[in-house]
């Protein structure tokens, strides 16, 4: 097509380090009630996330990546603290919204990518692609189609548009998993390790889509317990026992 | 271009087709019960009286001595007469030429059918204007009698010679004794035919139709007064008078009654659906809480989601409409058809009624909605990480509540039960004990499936007693006619004189000989208040057997003393025993006292019992009788038959003018046919309950085995063989099953007791002595493990087939 990539706009998101923060996790606790006391997996952790970014957030398994995660996508209430992302010159502070207001915002604004893709089972590529778009309603049905095929192509599965989630493979998957981040252009994709059940060859070609991403000028998160990686990142914190252990950036300082 | 999430809604409905069938179908069901049971309903409260009315129905009937055509004029200028008709009734013996069994008919002589303007007479079959010498037959005749048009009746005269005459028709009248399960079936003839039957050609019924308030009580029963005197004054005497409205059939009230009970019973199964939809929509929302967290991740708000299931209901509700509503037009016309058959009148046609299908369409949508909003708005509203982390279980987690994984009551008892048993070396089979674990698990589904079920098996229970209640009844019914074989005579003969012969016949226990007479009670104005039949049996009879709600019975000695039936008390509801009552026998108006009153099936007219000594006195017939009641030394159906035969066959040849013989089953069978139309519905609607119940039960277990679909994979991949995983999942399946019936069997008790109450108040004048009986609890016993082996067959075979693999890749 003539119009190849048109709609993803490359350089809506500069890369150079600006000082106004896109993130701001700041003080966030998340404990959980459970038989006993109360098992803190979050104990207060503060950073900021620049645009252009490619965060790895590393740690063990039970280390709290994804209840940190959790609490940036908003997809969980945190205990105490706060989390404010500024986005499109709008400053929002995700726990003071509603259900409602944060699944839209959340749509139009950050990309969700998980480990075990979660794709709908009854609709094809394509249709599970279209979907963000059509529940946040920023483009026309014919618009969202063609958009949808523009990403298909992007990570390289036009040939399987139609085809059902069960009858790809888990990279394939994977990959329109992250085709379905992207539907609603958001300026931050946040990935809990979503290479984690792939091969490494796959697990590589996957990652490649990210650090395309990357280039294109977005801003990532990516939860991963695989150290090493962490030269690919241009940034990493490290997590562990709900603490942030390491911070590349204010090393480098 | 379908949007992806309407794309979505539309692919749950057609990806999953067991479970849409289920929901469709449990929509269905109570959709096409209650559209059924409605379109009946104003079907028949609309035909009864329109094509009663419409075969223009005598509004005055008089049964009187022979008269002309000159009564006919002088009533047809009665002011108020519309019209007036001639007719002979008189019955007499036939047969289908060639066969052996002889019937009583009733032959109504009509002297033009071109010019019939009362009772008319609605072709089924050939003609409805006989010529002379033909015979055109109603269709009551075939109950009896496979006559066909072609073939030829032949009919016995008193004298004993047999007349032929070929019949030419079948019709159907809906007027003539409307509502009288007891009158002989009837075969018309023309006028001029009766000097070949060796009769006179006069009339001996009138029957009128009123110019105007022909649906005015008192208007009718003035006329009727008229009427009578004006006939009375022709030198024609009168020995019975009813009226009757034009719009209303006499048995409306009963068959109104009938399909209330119906109507009940219809809302019932429509809640008993409408739990089964809330339990299928509860658990499709469950399946389908991850694809709620995915949406939402996505973007999708709560309303968005709310949108989106609300509308597959809406689909669900539509298909099942569709397949609903037309067959519940169908079911409406066929039970309006079958009760219109049972009654005797005719239906105006097949037609849609708009309140049913208003009716089904709300309930259609209303109820499904309303099921499923709550389960919906509950899966609208769970939080991402909820929905996408691994055990979601909707109705048993709150919202941000703890689950603190502790053993439930039920896993205690049966914990403690097992070590119980294996320490005295019983081992319970471990798929056994997986099955019963399996049972409790799911306790909102449990309740739900349990409660439709118990509340189908405690109806059909309850149908069981209800019936065997009425049975007895009956059979108390039947003490009145206890006698084996009922004979009558065409003529009065001596009673000492027949006792002999009759006694003479080998097998013959007892007999005795019985007076009728023809009363009506009068109220104070000189208007006729009820017809009153009296049979007077001897005052020490033994063939009767009363069934008292008041006073005594009749004692020797008894003088212009009456037992009445309780219908009585439909003109006179304040009848006490030692009451007077003017009545009009035998021309004479007097005062005579009701000295009990007992219970009956509801008719036409009352029913009275007097002594042979008194009445047999006044209608001047001193020791002679009639009719004569005999009872055998075996009183069994067969030997009754066979006896009729003998006794018949003897009195024939003796050169008795017989009019008929009739054995005990034969007096009864008219009398319980009414119950019987009841009965056969209230069966329909217990196995119609039972249909949804058993639904219910393979839903939920279609829904356990879905959601154990990981299981089944894990015990298939530790050795379990098809077999073993079927037989878990039709064991719990059979434990619910189960147990609903011990819970039905309880339930039953007060159903029955209120079915039996409704039933009877509808239908008879007060509640009836409650009988149960155990069939009804086995049957149900046998049908509830029977369904629900079946109910989990399905699903048990969809388990075993699942493979590892598919386990594996579910999800
Ligand atoms: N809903 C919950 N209730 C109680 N404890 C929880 C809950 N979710 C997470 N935890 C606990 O919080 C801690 C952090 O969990 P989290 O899932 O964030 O770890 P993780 O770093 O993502 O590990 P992994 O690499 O295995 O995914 C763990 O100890 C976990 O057991
Ligand atoms: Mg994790």
């Amino acid at each position: 097509m003539a119009r190849k990539s048109t709609l993803i706009q490359k350089d809506k998101h500069p890369s150079t380090q600006s000082s106004e923060p896109l993130i701001n996790v700041s003080d966030v606790v998340k404990s959980f009630k459970t038989a006993g006391e109360d098992f803190f997996a979050l104990n207060g952790i503060t950073f900021n996330v620049y645009p252009g970014e490619f965060l790895g957030i590393i740690g063990k398994s039970g280390a709290g990546k994804t209840t940190l995660v959790n609490m940036i996508t908003g997809v969980d209430h945190l205990t105490s603290g706060q989390v404010s992302v500024n986005t499109n010159n709008r400053k929002v502070s995700i726990h003071h919204f509603n259900e409602d207001q944060l699944a839209l915002w959340r749509g139009q604004n950050m990309g969700v990518v998980y480990q075990s893709f979660q794709l709908l089972p009854m609709l094809s590529l394509l249709e599970n692609i279209m979907l963000p778009m059509d529940l946040c309603g920023n483009y026309s049905p014919s618009q969202s189609r063609e958009k949808a095929y523009e990403l298909l192509r992007m990570v390289e599965l036009e040939d399987h548009a139609k085809k059902l989630p069960k009858f790809i493979s888990g990279g394939q998957q994977q990959r329109v998993s992250i085709a379905r981040a992207l539907a609603n252009d958001p300026p931050i994709i946040i990935a809990d390790e979503p290479t984690g059940s792939l091969d490494s060859i796959t697990a590589d070609h996957v990652f490649g889509v990210f650090e395309t991403l990357k280039n294109q000028g977005r801003t990532i998160l990516m939860v991963t317990h695989d150290k090493s990686l962490s030269p690919r990142f241009t940034r990493t914190l490290v997590i562990q026992d709900g603490e942030l252990a390491h911070d590349s950036q204010t090393e480098a300082m | 271009m379908m949007r992806p999430r309407w794309r979505k809604v539309f692919h749950d409905l057609i990806n999953n087709l067991s479970r849409t069938l289920l929901v469709v179908f449990s929509i269905a069901v109570g959709v096409f019960s209650i559209g059924v049971i409605v379109g009946a309903y104003v079907i028949i409260s609309n035909d009864m009286s329109q094509s009663y009315s419409s075969n223009h129905p005598a509004n005055v009937e008089l049964r009187t001595g022979p008269f002309d055509d000159s009564l006919v004029s002088t009533i047809q200028n009665v002011r108020g007469v519309n019209d007036a008709e001639g007719r002979t009734v008189l019955s007499l013996r036939a047969r289908i030429k060639g066969t052996e069994n002889w019937q009583t008919l009733n032959i109504i002589a009509i002297e033009d059918y071109s010019d019939i303007n009362i009772n008319l007479l609605n072709i089924d079959e050939g003609t409805n204007q006989p010529n002379n010498k033909e015979a055109v037959i109603e269709r009551k005749v075939l109950q009896d009698m496979q006559v066909k048009v072609g073939q030829t009746l032949e009919l016995q005269l008193e004298n004993g010679t047999i007349k032929e005459l070929p019949v030419v028709g079948i019709v159907q009248d809906a007027s003539t004794a409307a509502g009288d399960f007891i009158a002989n079936p009837f075969v018309y003839i023309t006028v001029n035919t009766l000097p070949y039957l060796n009769e006179e050609p006069l009339f001996n019924r009138l029957y009128v139709t009123l110019a105007e308030n022909e649906n005015d009580n008192t208007h009718l029963q003035t006329m009727l007064t008229v009427i009578r005197d004006k006939t009375e004054q022709s030198g024609v005497s009168v020995f019975h008078s009813r009226f009757a409205k034009t719009n209303e059939h006499p048995m409306a009230s009963t068959v109104q009654a009938i399909l209330g009970i119906l109507l009940a019973l219809g809302i019932l199964i429509l809640f008993l659906s409408s739990s089964l939809i809330a339990n299928t929509l509860n658990a499709l929302l469950n399946q389908h809480l991850r694809y709620i967290g995915i949406m939402k991740l996505v973007g999708a708000s709560r309303n968005q989601v709310l949108q989106m299931y609300m509308v597959l209901i809406l689909s669900f509700c539509l298909i099942a409409l569709g397949i609903a509503v037309p067959l519940g037009g169908q079911g409406a016309y066929g039970l309006a058809a079958f009760i219109a058959d049972q009654i005797n009148f005719a239906l105006m046609g097949y037609r849609i009624v708009p309140l049913a299908l208003i009716v089904q369409i709300v309930v259609g949508l209303a109820v499904p909605l309303m099921a499923g909003f709550i389960p919906v708005l509950n899966g609208s509203k769970i939080s991402v990480v909820r929905a996408l982390s691994d055990n979601q279980m909707l109705e048993e987690n709150k919202p941000e509540q703890v689950e603190i994984k502790k053993e439930t009551f039920v896993e205690k008892i049966s914990l403690r039960f097992t070590k119980l048993l294996s320490k005295r070396n019983i081992h319970i089979p471990r798929p056994l004990l997986i099955s019963f674990r399996n049972t409790f698990r799911r306790k909102g589904r449990l309740i739900l499936t349990l409660f439709t079920l118990t509340m189908a098996g405690a109806i059909f229970i309850a149908v069981f007693n209800v019936r065997v209640t009425l049975f007895d009844y009956l059979d108390g019914i039947a003490d009145y006619f206890m006698a084996d074989v009922t004979l009558d005579f065409d003529q009065p003969y001596r009673v000492k004189d027949i006792t002999n012969r009759v006694m003479a016949i080998p097998g013959v226990a007892d007999i005795e000989g019985w007076a009728y007479a023809s009363a009506e009670a009068i109220n104070l104005d000189e208007s006729l208040a009820e017809n009153i039949t009296i049979l007077a049996p001897p005052s020490d009879s033994t063939m009767v057997t009363p069934n008292l709600i008041a006073g005594r019975w009749l004692i020797p000695g008894d003088e212009k003393a009456l037992a009445l039936s309780e219908q009585i008390y439909e003109d006179f509801p304040d009848l006490q025993p030692g009451d007077k009552i003017r009545i009009k026998i035998y021309g004479k108006k007097e005062e005579w006292t009701v000295v009990g009153i007992f219970k009956f099936v509801p008719q036409e007219g009352t029913f009275a019992y007097g002594t042979y000594e008194y009445i047999s006195k006044i209608t001047h017939q001193n020791n002679r009788s009639f009719s004569y009641r005999i009872m055998l030394e075996n009183h069994d159906k067969k030997n009754q038959k066979a006896m009729g035969v003998v006794i018949d066959d003897y009195f024939q040849n003796a050169g008795y003018n017989v009019d008929q013989v009739r054995t005990g089953d034969s007096t009864l069978k008219s009398a319980s046919e009414s119950l019987d139309i009841l009965i056969t519905f209230l069966l329909i609607m217990a196995i119609l309950t039972a249909i949804v119940g058993s639904m219910g039960l393979t839903g939920t277990m279609g829904m356990n085995v879905l959601e154990r679909t990981r299981e089944i994979g894990v015990m298939r991949s530790i050795g379990a063989v098809d077999r073993a995983i079927m037989q878990t999942v039709i064991i719990e399946g059979m434990a619910i099953g189960g147990i609903s019936w011990l819970m039905g069997a309880i339930l039953s008790v007060p159903i029955t007791y209120l079915l039996s109450d409704i039933v009877s108040l509808a239908v008879f004048e007060s509640p009836i002595q409650v009988i149960f009986t155990t069939t009804g609890f086995l049957i149900w016993f046998l049908v509830v493990l029977i369904l629900s082996a079946l109910a989990s067959l399905f699903p048990a075979r969809n388990a075993a087939s699942l493979t590892i693999r598919e386990v594996l890749a579910y999800e």
